[in-house]
């Protein structure tokens, strides 16, 4: 048998097998775009505790310096405003990351993408 | 008919076997037991599954290289060059804590990593292992970390105390992420499951959203240990490339 004597179902069937396989193909989503969300989970959990925790720790901190040298309440007060800083600090380095894997920036990349969307301060940093 | 919840009761500790030297409290704990555990799955993983090698792996051997290609892909990209001789200790890490996790999930088991004590000693080691490559490899050049360049002197004054608070903050950070995820994560499973046995018929809901939850927990469980590999693979990347 030929195969241009093809019984008619079979190759029927032939054809909606191929587009169904296509249609699959289409609506799956692309490696690229799972690894997109992984990295976006991965940030976003990341960068929600930092600033607390950088605040938290700071003002902790500056307790401690006063308990020590009875500075009250100077300590508490300067190193409260320094974490909320280094808070934002780590916020703002984490988020100017996202693109490159969940974090500051890939090692040895200074890409023309990733370096137009920085501000000069940020540069001078490398 | 009033259910006692104690949703907390799930994290307390127990000594199984205590031992106590020179005032020191030293039992081997159910939280020693999970870690225990959870190294000796990860050897018997790691060891037996790769014992006899094949070309074509079977499940468990694929298993195996599957986790080791995720890592090594991992302090490739976010390390980079000179990243390979740390591949051990960031497969260490986020095997022990990805098992430590895991284990969490099955019910009735403990989970160590929420902990905080446990999570700040991985953080501690972390930490204090990233400081000494950076001072190892630049010496009183890696100081040079906590000072922007091209930024007026007297703006210094400012910016030096904040970059050295966070950089000193990280470990907190780290540690508190881990800690607080499980920690809340778990507590949450238990609060449902207490309503679903104290309202009766109404019990289907509260059920239903752990279901939901418990999907959500094994997320995070990999997800945590994964960002806690990819911070230290960042910071490592920091220290030894110093800008």
């Amino acid at each position: 048998m030929s195969e241009g004597e093809a019984p008619d179902p079979l190759a029927r069937l032939g054809e909606r097998i191929d587009k169904a396989r296509a249609e699959r193909v289409r609506r799956q989503p692309t490696a690229a775009d799972r690894s997109a969300l992984q990295q976006g989970i991965g940030s976003g959990l990341r960068i929600g505790i930092e600033l607390v925790v950088a605040i938290g720790v700071a003002t902790g901190l500056g307790w401690a310096t006063d308990h020590w040298l009875g500075t009250r309440p100077w300590g508490m007060i300067v190193l409260f405003f320094l974490g909320v800083a280094a808070g934002m600090l780590n916020v703002y380095r984490a988020v100017t990351g996202i693109g490159t894997p969940v974090g500051y920036r890939r090692a040895g990349e200074e890409g023309a993408g990733t370096r137009a969307a920085k501000d000069e301060w940020d540069d001078d940093e490398n | 008919m009033a259910i006692e919840l104690h949703p907390l009761e799930q994290f307390s500790i127990e000594r199984l076997i205590p031992i106590h030297i020179g005032g020191l409290d030293l039992s081997y704990t159910n939280a020693a037991l999970m870690m225990t555990i959870a190294v000796v799955l990860v050897t018997a993983l790691t060891v037996l599954a790769t014992r006899r090698a094949a070309l074509i792996p079977g499940r468990w051997q694929s298993a195996a290289e599957m986790i080791y290609e995720f890592v090594a892909d991992m302090v490739d990209t976010n390390i980079g060059h000179g990243g390979r001789e740390f591949f051990p200790f960031i497969f260490t890490l986020f095997t022990f804590i990805l098992f430590a996790n895991l284990l969490g999930m099955i019910p009735y088991s403990y989970t160590t990593t929420s902990q905080i004590i446990v999570t700040f000693a991985l953080a501690a080691v972390v930490f204090i292992l990233v400081t000494t490559i950076g001072i190892i490899r630049h010496g009183f050049h890696f100081l040079s970390l906590f000072v922007p360049h091209g930024v007026p002197k007297v703006l210094l004054l400012l910016l030096v105390p904040i970059e050295l608070l966070s950089y000193f903050i990280r470990p907190f950070t780290l540690s508190i992420r881990l800690f607080a995820n499980m920690l809340a994560g778990h507590t949450m499973l238990a609060i449902f499951g207490g309503f679903a046995a104290s309202v009766g018929i109404f019990a289907f809901f509260p059920a239903a959203i752990n279901v939901l939850l418990v999907g959500l927990e094994f997320l995070v469980a990999v997800l945590q240990a994964y960002v806690f590999a990819i911070l230290t693979c960042l910071y490592l990347n920091e220290a030894i490339h110093l800008h």
